[in-house]
């Protein structure tokens, strides 16, 4: 039958895989989906995808899903398959067990970036009506925590100033430490035609990266710098801006603390950030810093898009704050076309903070130790919180390990695989008493747990996705979800057995709750968001169908601030064991740890991580294209097969994190931000050695001299 | 500012890109039609509910003018323009149907008919059997020719497939790739008659520098670029009758 | 370890002392008095208050060994509720 099946049913939805968020329309035939099509009234896509979107659904109903709860007693117990009223009691029983022997304070939960802004919300709710306490945590922990912090403290919101289709008013665009037409491809995409239509790339990132170089798109400037010395060089700009006079006077008087302006102004213009200084220490051109610097601060519209190159580093929120200040140094906010912009990674990352789940803010950005923003919860909810903040993911692990936190409960994360030091990960989950994950898999965290809830994906609920513009969008409800509850149910199920009577009709009157305690999303109703297609917050009284660009009058507390960014090198250091950074980052083909696209097609492109080396590198230790090599840090070891590689410079290695089987994150420190504690995945010292070859290099890594 | 992107509708195919400009006002099958200047005849004939039939156009991509199909009259203009290239003016008279350009209209798609698989024109639904439907044409004239029809089908990407004999060769899926996409894998190799589509050169999609985003499979109005999911138990191309 | 109900050290006091160093070096090209308000009120809403506890008890065991000398002041600062901001902090010291 030569002709194709014809849909006979479509709804529009959000794709969860990265932070673009593009609408989608899910076309099914008798109720199983069989393709994806771009949504043209996607405003965040317009009708475009990627590979992922597109493509990478069929996971959902893949033979791996868990259909049943499962628990056992202990870690090397098989799974018991029970009912849902079985587990969840079970599981409730166990934290209270463990609250009343360890403490309040010995429990703790995650919330998942690929759940909803509903299902987000209910969790810290559950934290802090259930556990009665703040630890809480969300996975931008481990990626764009410092954003926040970062921009919150010179910007004063945490989350992009403008809207994707503002990319195409740019005259110049500043990428820093982001790969988007990998990473974010569709607006990858939209990036790129700009690029066509003339506007000047400026790119600073270690590697020669897709968005630096490919057809009709090449960077006027790429600064690769050597991994670790983003503060360094980003002061630099700035310090060419200050001491060549290219900064926006008026701009500053109207719109910055002036003084403020002084302090930093007195700090980068030091002599210490002078390219010609930190050149070599950077292992740049100085007349190419330089060159960015007058490009940046001269054009009329110049805007700045970022990624965790900038976020995982032990100055990550420094980082930020860098880009913050030179936006504003040059005048380069609150209007269409500028801006400083993150890139998320997973499809609801920004919901994941804005939502409260931090152990330090409830929803909306606002602080638990702040009384006033407390009684607001504190009357909604019917009981008192804790004033005090909670424990962070990471602080979480080091407290299992010291034998006082117990039991947690994850949503669809999986930090066995994707968290930093991978040992002390695996020693802190086997130090619990209670491990509950609730996923679509059986991940590798799985394997240290005792309570399993089958979650559901995407394409099997209701609710609403923020995107990395703050857009609000419809997630729908195209197939029942495989194991008979939403994960937004499933918490709520917990939340009751715990003690909490909850109840909920639908995941909309959570978006009410949201809307009645979060100033930003004031405004914000499925109606709304039905009416508008989406809707981007703040979304209140001011700006009923939300809010494009940010800060186009006054920013949120009036003035700007500039914040002193001192550069303060990582102490993660090459040595002479360990000569070589190794710095970690993503492909096309693939989301993240790879749970849901491992189980596509999508292998075809990207069936294992490899380690890209410079050709130099290669040669001085005897290896080969396809060679097994032994990669080793200070904090463990793990093997893949080498890929000779142009795009690192020497000096530099480069792997994806794609597979379990990689352990990438055997070998990466256990080092954080200084604000954020958002791991430093991005520098490693390493060595490589070929592993004398038994095992024979798969058919990919030996063709992969492509990159 | 963003009309290209933001003025796009489901469901609906304007033809050529919307555009921003200030408001022309024209007649078109004798109706009065505004729309944005820059926009084309084409989209104005779509804003006025008169659509003209097209294949190598859509609003995703800028007008190119190579399928012929799309043909109107305008008064004061000599023979018969397409109306995807051509932009709307003050006061402009077009005319979308009349006798002559269905003519015109059917001579041309019989042509690309002759070098499709007929098993294939009863129960599609591709953006070609609308036309088919549009222009009333439903076979050609014509006698067994040379043609595309025994071209090796290209399997190896995972989720879609490209079937030469179902190419009309108009060059969507190439545009799509250059302006949406901006990966420049796809091109037309060869010349005349021997022109196809061909991923980087003429290797398979998957070993092209082809990334997959579907925006060809989209964009093409014959379904030769077609998502494999939408096939039960694998493609199998109909045999062409022997000659 | 001690797994008993408030007997543990919430987290191994060489990597709290070290995050805390951490702080304190983005605060340290800031004018004396800011440096120290910066550090304090940073521990004080985005640490658990177990952690602050385990500095302090660092700070009358120990000394406060290794830490640096404007951490070790903030870290006293934090004794003094009073003084500490409960209002919503993100950012550089309060301005004088």
């Amino acid at each position: 039958m030569p002709n194709p099946r014809k849909p006979d049913g479509s709804l529009v939805t959000t794709c969860a895989y990265c932070g673009v968020g593009c609408g989608f329309k899910a076309e099914t035939i008798g109720g199983e989906i069989v393709r994806m099509i771009p949504w043209k009234e996607g405003k965040a896509n317009h009708g475009h995808a990627c590979v992922k979107g597109r493509f990478a659904f069929d996971y959902y109903q893949h033979p791996d899903r868990v259909r049943t709860p499962m628990i056992r007693s202990s870690i090397d117990q098989p799974w018991r398959e029970v009912s849902w009223d079985a587990a969840i009691a079970h599981a409730a029983a166990e934290m209270q067990r463990i609250q009343a022997q360890h403490g309040r304070g010995s429990v703790g939960a995650v919330s998942s970036s690929r759940c909803t802004n509903e299902e987000i919300f209910l969790m810290q709710k559950f934290a802090r009506v259930a556990l009665r306490n703040n630890n809480i945590d969300n996975c931008s922990r481990i990626c764009h925590s410092p954003t926040q912090f970062g921009l919150s403290a010179t910007l004063g919101a945490g989350a992009a100033s403008q809207h994707f289709d503002s990319v195409l008013q740019a005259d110049v665009i500043l990428v820093v430490g982001a790969n988007p037409t990998e990473g974010h491809p569709v607006f990858g995409s939209m990036l790129k035609r700009r690029v066509r239509q003339g506007a000047k790339l400026l790119v600073v990132d270690p590697r020669r990266t897709e968005t630096a170089e490919s057809a009709h798109c090449k960077a006027t400037v790429h600064l690769a710098l050597r991994p670790g010395t983003n503060v360094l060089v980003l002061n630099s700009l700035a310090h060419v801006v200050v001491t060549e006079g290219l900064h926006d006077a008026a701009f500053i008087a109207a719109r910055c603390h002036p003084a403020e302006f002084e302090q930093w102004r007195a700090l980068v213009a030091d002599a210490r950030y002078a390219p010609e200084v930190v050149g070599p220490e950077a292992s740049l051109d100085p007349a190419d810093i330089r060159a960015a610097a007058r490009v940046y601060a001269k054009a009329k519209r110049s805007t700045i898009y970022y990624g965790l190159g900038v976020t995982e580093h032990s100055q990550g929120s420094t980082g930020v704050m860098c880009l913050g200040n030179l936006a504003l140094a040059c005048g380069m906010l609150g209007r269409e076309g500028v801006g400083v912009n993150p890139l998320r990674g997973q499809g609801n990352v920004q919901g994941g903070s804005c939502l409260g789940s931090w152990p330090h803010m409830l929803s909306g950005y606002r602080f638990v130790t702040d009384d006033a923003v407390r009684a607001t919860f504190e009357q909604d909810w019917r009981l008192s919180l804790d004033p005090e903040p909670g424990l962070r993911l990471p602080n979480m692990f080091d407290a299992a390990l010291a034998g006082t936190f117990k039991a947690i409960y994850i949503q669809g994360e999986d930090p066995v695989q994707s968290d930093p030091n991978q040992n002390h990960i695996v020693a802190a989950m086997k130090a619990m008493e209670c491990v509950i994950v609730q996923d679509l898999f059986l991940n590798e965290t799985a394997k240290y747990a005792h309570v399993f809830l089958p979650g559901s994906s995407s394409l099997e609920k209701n609710g609403t996705f923020t995107n990395a513009e703050r857009r609000v969008s419809m997630v729908r409800k195209v197939v029942p979800p495989l194991a008979g509850l939403e994960d937004w149910e499933i918490t709520v199920k917990l939340i009751n057995a715990m003690g909490y009577p909850l109840h909920y009709d639908h995941p909309s009157q959570i978006l009410d709750e949201v809307a009645r305690l979060s100033p930003a999303y004031q405004g914000m109703s499925f109606a709304l968001i039905e009416r508008c297609g989406s809707v981007q917050w703040p979304c209140n009284p001011q700006a009923p169908e939300g809010t494009e660009v940010l800060h186009t009058q006054t920013f949120p507390r009036g003035k700007a601030n500039f914040m002193l960014t001192g550069y303060v090198p990582t102490t993660e250091r090459i040595d002479e064991r360990h000569p070589l950074l190794l710095t970690t980052g993503r492909i096309l083909s693939q989301y993240n740890v790879g749970t849901q696209t491992r189980r596509t097609g999508n292998v075809a492109w990207h069936d294992e991580d490899l380690l890209d080396i410079h050709r130099q590198d290669a040669e001085a230790r005897g290896i080969r294209d396809g060679d097994l090599v032994a990669i080793s840090s200070r904090y463990g070891e793990t093997r893949l097969h080498a890929r000779i590689s142009d795009k690192v410079s020497p000096g530099v290695l480069y792997t994806t994190f794609h597979f379990a089987q990689s352990k990438a994150n055997a070998v990466t420190s256990d080092l954080s931000d200084w604000a954020t504690n958002c791991p430093e995945y991005k520098v490693t010292a390493v060595e490589v050695a070929k592993v004398p070859a038994t095992a024979p290099a798969s058919a990919r890594a030996r063709a992969g001299a492509k990159a | 500012m963003w009309s290209e992107l933001r003025d796009l509708r489901e469901g609906q195919d304007l033809g050529t890109p919307p555009r921003g400009g200030e408001p022309v006002a024209l007649v078109v099958d004798g109706k009065p039609v505004t729309v944005p200047a820059g926009s084309s005849v084409m989209l104005a004939a779509a804003a006025g509910s008169c659509p003209v039939p097209k294949l190598c156009a859509t609003d995703t991509l800028e007008a190119f003018g190579s399928c012929r199909v799309c043909l109107v009259e305008i008064q004061g203009r000599k023979g018969y323009p397409a109306a995807c290239t051509t932009l709307v003016e003050p006061g402009m008279v077009v005319t979308t149907q009349s006798p002559r350009l269905h003519e015109l209209r059917q001579g041309v798609v019989e042509l690309y008919l002759s070098d499709f698989p007929q098993e294939d024109v009863p129960g599609g639904w591709s953006e070609l059997h609308e036309t088919l439907q549009q222009v009333g044409v439903a076979s050609h004239p014509y006698g067994q020719g040379e043609n595309h029809l025994q071209a090796p089908v290209d399997e190896s990407n995972p989720y879609f497939l490209f079937d030469p004999a179902k190419c009309i060769v108009c060059s969507r899926c190439v545009r799509a790739c250059e302006e949406i996409q901006g990966t420049f894998a796809l091109t037309i190799q060869g010349r005349g008659f021997a022109s196809q589509v061909a991923a980087s050169q003429g290797e398979r999609f998957l070993d092209s520098e082809c990334v997959s985003c579907g925006a060809c499979v989209q964009a093409c109005p014959t379904q030769s670029l077609v998502e494999k999911s939408l096939f039960v138990g694998g493609y199998h191309r109909a045999q062409p009758p022997k000659a | 370890m001690s797994a008993a109900h408030g007997d543990g050290m919430v987290i191994a006091i060489e990597r709290l002392v070290a995050m805390a160093n951490q702080i304190g070096d983005f605060f340290a090209p800031y004018p004396q008095g800011q440096r120290e308000e910066g550090v304090r009120n940073h521990l004080r809403h985005y640490w658990d208050p177990r952690m602050r506890e385990a500095l302090l008890a660092h700070l009358d065991a120990n000394a406060g060994a290794g830490l640096h000398a404007h951490v070790l002041a903030a870290t006293r600062l934090l004794r003094d509720e009073q003084q500490t901001a409960r209002k919503a902090y993100a950012g550089p010291p309060p301005r004088g």
